[in-house]
């Protein structure tokens, strides 16, 4: 397994997802809001995903809006989507439990696409997420599960094809997609 | 005087729980308060939750309005996330006291965002209306006035009286916010349990994202 996947590889990444998503919006409608930036990151700070973080500090393309809560990362971003605004979620695995209702309500029952980025801190190089001694990480996956939402790992550099592939599934399903980031960026 | 120079009532801080301000003898009708916001809102798109929603869906059928349903206390986040993807419109938040502070960090999260075209309106009654009036935490003694202050809205102000609020509501609408406005009110003639329906949030959802984004098909 990888050691760790650099901050700027998430980052040229997101900036493509942001720029496909505002293509197809001006594709779909006849007046997408007008701004110099590409599109919004709603974060409630992550350690695993803190280079990440600390590298957007830098970026005059994307927006970053710190949240207090995962409560309001949620519930900014459905604002953002009825505006018409390119968003993703950038929290970790703690964040999302204490989120449930939120989850629920705005994403699931509002039919908002809700695309989330969440740290797996504590995640074991050498075990599978729902074989960790640690429960933020072993339950992470089931909760998800149980929720009916769509979800894959970054274990690598490799996949970060699956940011904009479930950004889009977000998009398609009208509800949340989760990439689960399953070890550090760097 | 500026609005958010005057009117701002500071609480004791011994005072008890539910102690209810002595402006607050005769608050302010949630109905009227509403009614006064509806004629002068223009093309503002408006978050109603909670024991505003009902009066708010008789007032302004069918508009910008989205409310804040099966999420409690999301109404501020819901308006910012708004405020920021639309800054050549008005965002008015319809909140409620008890829904606030279930999502109380939002009131630092909207200050540190700094939208210009955001006013956070507060039905300030002290309890949790729509599940039967128990009292909130503090009661009416907790001040939302300084805690929006604390925070760094660039406004913030109470009001108490009707007739009061008609004289700033045109300055207040105007204000480079967020603007945050603790209104002293009774409880509403309706609750989202007492008068169920209107449209499902989903479809609240739909309708508001075509009314500002006008898809193609429907052009």
């Amino acid at each position: 397994m990888p050691e760790s996947i650099p901050a700027s590889l998430i980052i040229d990444t997101l900036k493509d997802t942001f720029r496909e998503a505002r293509k197809e919006l001006a594709a779909e409608v006849a007046e997408p809001p007008q701004h110099s930036h590409l599109g919004w990151i709603l974060s409630v700070p992550d350690t695993h995903q803190k280079t990440v973080l600390a590298a957007l500090d830098k970026e005059e393309q994307i927006r970053v809006l710190t949240c207090a809560t995962e409560d309001e990362a949620a519930t900014i971003a459905g604002g953002l989507y009825i505006g018409g605004e390119p968003v993703v979620l950038m929290i970790q695995h703690a964040g999302l439990y204490a989120s449930v209702n939120t989850l629920r309500g705005v994403a699931m029952d509002g039919r908002i696409p809700t695309f989330y980025m969440i740290g797996l801190l504590s995640r074991e190089k050498d075990k599978a997420p729902r074989e960790s001694r640690h429960s933020m990480v072993r339950y992470c996956e089931p909760l998800l599960d149980t929720f009916g939402i769509p979800h894959a790992t970054l274990e690598g550099p490799d996949d970060v094809h699956y940011i904009p592939e479930y950004y889009r599934l977000s998009r398609q399903r009208k509800g949340p997609a989760v990439v689960l980031v399953g070890l550090e960026t760097a | 005087m500026a609005p958010e120079a005057k009117a701002h009532d500071a609480q004791t801080h011994d005072a008890k729980p539910h102690d209810a301000n002595p402006h607050d003898a005769n608050p302010m009708k949630p109905e009227e308060v509403l009614r006064l916001i509806a004629a002068q809102r223009g093309t503002a798109i408006c978050v109603p939750t909670m024991t505003t929603g009902p009066e708010w869906r008789a007032i302004a059928p069918d508009d910008l309005s989205v409310g804040c349903v099966g999420f409690m206390g999301g109404a501020s986040s819901l308006g910012l996330g708004l405020a920021l993807a639309r800054p050549d419109r008005r965002v008015l938040v319809l909140d409620g006291d008890g829904s606030l502070l279930m999502q109380l960090g939002s009131l630092a999260t909207i200050a540190g965002a700094a939208p210009r075209n955001l006013v956070h309106f507060l039905f300030k009654n002290g309890v949790y209306h729509t599940s039967g009036a128990q009292g909130i935490p503090g009661g009416l003694v907790v001040d939302f006035v300084t805690m929006a202050r604390g925070a760094g809205y660039r406004a913030a102000l109470a009001v108490h009286d009707v007739e009061d609020f008609k004289k700033q509501l045109p300055e207040i609408l105007k204000m480079e916010g967020p603007v945050f406005v603790e209104l002293h009110t009774g409880l509403a003639a309706q609750t989202p349990m007492t008068a169920r329906g209107g449209v499902p949030f989903p479809e609240q959802v739909t309708k508001l994202r075509a009314k500002l984004l006008r898809p193609r098909a429907t052009t």
